[in-house]
């Protein structure tokens, strides 16, 4: 067996010919279940937003590009930093924890890993008043549509959090016959922090990547119209 | 397992028996047809041998051929758990008197039976759906529900999922079953 | 699902067609039973208030339509299902060891007796002698879960209140013990850590140490805890004769665990029905006869006493060996049946498992404690304000999850 050299011209270790070769994977075909999407693992599909589709590609909304105007012109740009620093350093929460997850988003916030800290402690009650909608338990199909309005509800610049297996993907209730699997499938989804439940400290982790999105705009929120959240007469 | 508390039931209901009573562990379990509910409950209620008043639970459990109403009572004149079984209701129309007029707490019970099995109890004021939305149409835990994944595919059942790609020769024909459906299992 | 089909609320160019139960209180439908027809017919002055999924308390997502004549509540009807998984159908499709984590998320607070009340069926079909050391750490364990889980149940009690600093130190306290139990089982709430036969792991140091230092300060925590809310002139007299229930409404309501034994009757199921090695532990059952919430809230206070005293008790009387009975891998008891319920924080636990011979449960049906007793605000509620549902509810300390299976 020979051995091999690198290029200092020092030896390596000893190499068994064959030894390093990856083992073949048994491929197990999916003749058990397959998904009713064409192409579900294959293809990369657009993210099932809700009626928000239509009006952003009929052009009315208005990019949330926060530009200052009028007399404020003159002030250079380095105001659209400014404000996302505002509004990532300020994000309020939704109080809507829907399952074990909520009990694990209370302990962020609470003393002991404070969510405070980032300025994300008043959970708001009120959806009008929120920034970011924590999607904390398990979405069932009763569930979907209140959530789905609550969504609605809160006005633009929000941003949306998936707290747990079971709303990345279903978790462990994916097989059931009332559950949504994620909540990417009826909303944009920001953040996905996996876990059942995530310890407080990947919550945290979450936030701040959050907090890195919106300050580096990028994700979702900076290409969604924003829209009339009150009729145009009221 | 009380023997003496068997030796009183067989003593006051034997006829109302629709099987053995049996004993296993802690807990004795009757049988009855689903007419004899309000009087055997009304007995074990009101009976002071007996004084039944503590209603533990109230379920649904679909055999496969008949469905059932499984009733557990407690009472502190024997250690054991009482399971009364009301068998023999039709998988087609399960009817069986409701219990609410002894206890109020067994409505939502009742409701949630008839919600995952579609078990009518007559009496009961309030039998609507509980846990799925009001116009859903199916009744989930019935045995011929099935879900998209389903169980013929049990590691005890000779699957390894991970470990080969088909069902090989030698998996005896009992066990193997088509994929995507479940045959109904009989159980007494 | 229609929601994909469905107009946003927020567009103004398009009519909102009322959906029922998320708009309206009142569905769309005429009323299909004796119950709803009068729940649903409004009196003179009347109105509903629906207090939706979504509220401010933290009880999870419970939605409840309210009938108010001014501020005062009439009648109620609570709406459940938006968090119902199907639990009972997964379990029919899962292993018997499979089924304990699928138990767990039920009542999230409490895991350990959800899991408890399984893996004793589960032992009953088939026959399994648990090792003594296994039974302590069982017990050890969920006394633990008891107290984080009344220790929550404080802080939230005062939340519906609107006294946010309860909640705060409640969260601290449970904390504390959560990490005790990670350190123990691996996961700080949805535990998985009793199995067929045992528990899944030994006793560690760092969980013992953890637990030294936690007993040596826990009895002033409490103390503490209590100063801040007992003597509160606000709380007391809040709580105090609100929602009363006596002793007979509560059995025939089926009642059970800390409300039942608020109302007068010392049923505790560790006594009354014993189960694991609580006959050779030496502890009380706070009993008291007043039947409000105030009652309610101070039982659970009592309760966590004595469970320190269970735990203690525990650690000094653990038995040496092994931690797991030996089972096979592939379990597939007898065809039976088996019931059996364990005492959990918020009442009797219970789970009744029919076996047919499979290595798959064929039913596994879970009985809830909160579920019934949510059936009884209604009852409770009567006459009482708007304000006061809130704080009825989180007397009867339900948890959704568990009430939704």
């Amino acid at each position: 067996m020979a051995l091999t050299k690198d290029k200092a011209g020092a030896t390596g270790a000893l190499v068994v010919p064959g030894r390093d070769k990856v083992a073949e994977p048994l491929v197990v075909p999916n003749t058990f279940w397959s998904s009713a999407l064409p192409g579900a693992y294959t293809e990369t599909h657009e993210p099932d937003h809700t009626h928000l589709r239509e009006f952003e590609e009929s052009g009315q909304g208005r990019r949330d590009d926060a530009r200052w105007s009028g007399p404020l012109e003159i002030i250079p740009t380095k105001a659209d930093y400014v404000l996302d620093l505002i509004r990532m350093n300020s994000l309020w929460p939704l109080l809507s924890g829907l399952a074990c997850c909520a009990i694990e988003m209370m302990s962020t916030a609470t003393s002991r890993n404070d969510l405070d800290r980032w300025g994300h402690f008043p959970f708001r009650a009120s959806p009008r008043q929120a920034d970011v909608l924590i999607v904390a338990g398990t979405l069932t199909t009763k569930m979907a549509g209140p959530l789905i309005r609550l969504w609605e509800q809160m006005p633009e610049p929000k941003w949306c959090v998936a707290l747990g297996d079971c709303t990345c993907s279903g978790g462990r209730y994916k097989r059931s016959y009332s559950t949504v699997e994620g909540i990417d499938r009826v909303m944009p989804v920001d953040v996905y922090i996996p876990g059942c439940p995530p310890r407080p400290e990947g919550l945290m982790y979450g936030m701040m990547k959050l907090q890195q999105l919106v300050k580096q705009r990028r994700g979702h929120w900076p290409e969604r119209a924003i829209g009339p959240t009150v009729p145009q007469d009221v | 397992m009380d023997r003496r508390f068997k030796a009183r039931l067989e003593a006051q209901f034997g006829d109302r028996l629709s099987g053995p009573v049996r004993q296993r562990h802690d807990q004795t379990e009757i049988r009855i047809r689903p007419g004899d509910v309000v009087p055997v409950m009304t007995e074990l209620h009101d009976n002071p041998i007996f004084r039944f008043e503590f209603l533990a639970d109230l379920a649904g459990v679909d055999t496969g051929e008949v469905m059932q109403a499984v009733y557990h009572l407690w009472s502190d004149t024997t250690p054991d758990w009482l399971r009364v079984i009301a068998d023999g209701l039709s998988r087609d129309d399960p009817r069986v008197p409701s219990v609410t007029f002894l206890w109020p707490g067994a409505e939502w019970m009742e409701r949630e039976a008839y919600d995952m099995f579609g078990m009518i109890f007559e009496g009961n004021r309030d039998l609507r759906r509980i846990y799925m939305p009001p116009e859903y149409t199916s009744f989930p835990l019935r045995k011929d529900f099935t879900l998209p994944d389903d169980a013929a595919r049990s590691p005890g059942g000779g699957f390894r999922h991970m470990e080969q790609t088909h069902i090989p020769a030698n998996t005896p024909n009992t066990v193997r079953r088509l994929p995507g459906s479940r045959q109904l299992p009989s159980v007494k | 699902m229609s929601t994909a089909q469905r107009p946003s609320a927020d567009d103004p160019r398009i009519l909102l067609d009322q959906e029922a139960g998320v708009f309206e209180p009142v569905p769309p439908y005429p009323p299909r039973t004796e119950r709803e027809a009068e729940f649903y017919t409004l009196g003179d002055g009347q109105m509903f208030l629906n207090m939706g999924p979504q509220h401010p308390s933290t009880h999870g997502v419970l939605r409840v339509v309210l009938k108010i004549d001014g501020e005062n509540v009439v009648d109620l009807d609570p709406v459940l299902g938006y968090l119902h998984r199907g639990v009972e159908k997964l379990a029919e499709n899962a292993d018997y060891h499979q089924v304990i984590s699928q138990v767990d998320p039920l009542e999230y607070v409490s895991s350990l007796f959800n899991e408890w009340g399984a893996v004793l069926s589960f032992e009953k079909l088939l026959d399994v002698e648990v090792p003594r050391r296994a039974e302590y750490i069982r017990v050890l364990s969920a006394e633990l879960n008891r107290i984080a889980s009344h220790a929550l149940f404080m802080g939230w009690m005062a939340l519906d209140l609107g006294g946010l600093t309860p909640i705060l130190w409640s969260f601290i306290e449970r904390d504390e013990i959560v990490e005790m139990l990670a350190s123990l089982t691996g996961q700080r709430m949805l535990f998985n850590y009793f199995r067929i036969g045992g528990v899944n792991g030994d006793l560690n140091h760092d969980f013992m140490s953890r637990l030294g230092n936690w007993m040596s300060r826990a009895t002033e925590q409490i103390e503490a805890s209590q100063g801040l809310l007992n003597e509160n002139e606000i709380f007391v007299r809040r709580m105090r004769g609100l929602g009363p229930i006596d002793t007979k409404t509560a059995l025939r309501m089926c009642f059970t665990g800390p409300n039942l034994r608020a109302t007068g009757v010392p049923f505790d199921i560790r006594r009354a029905h014993p189960y694991s090695v609580y006959p050779e532990l030496d502890f009380d059952i706070p009993t008291r006869v007043e039947g409000d919430c105030l009652a309610r809230y101070l039982l659970r206070v009592d309760e966590v006493k004595q469970s320190l005293r269970i735990i203690d008790q525990c650690l000094h009387q653990m038995p040496d060996g092994p931690v797991m009975a030996k089972l096979p891998r592939l379990l597939r008891p007898r065809p039976g049946r088996a019931y059996s319920a364990v005492e959990s924080p918020r009442g009797q636990y219970a789970t009744y498992v029919v076996s047919d011979g499979t290595d798959q449960p064929f039913r596994m049906r879970i009985h809830d404690p909160s579920y019934i007793h949510l059936q009884s605000v209604g009852l409770l509620m009567q006459g009482n304000l708007i304000a006061d549902t809130m704080a009825i509810m989180a007397s009867l300390d339900p948890i959704m999850g568990g009430v939704d299976k």
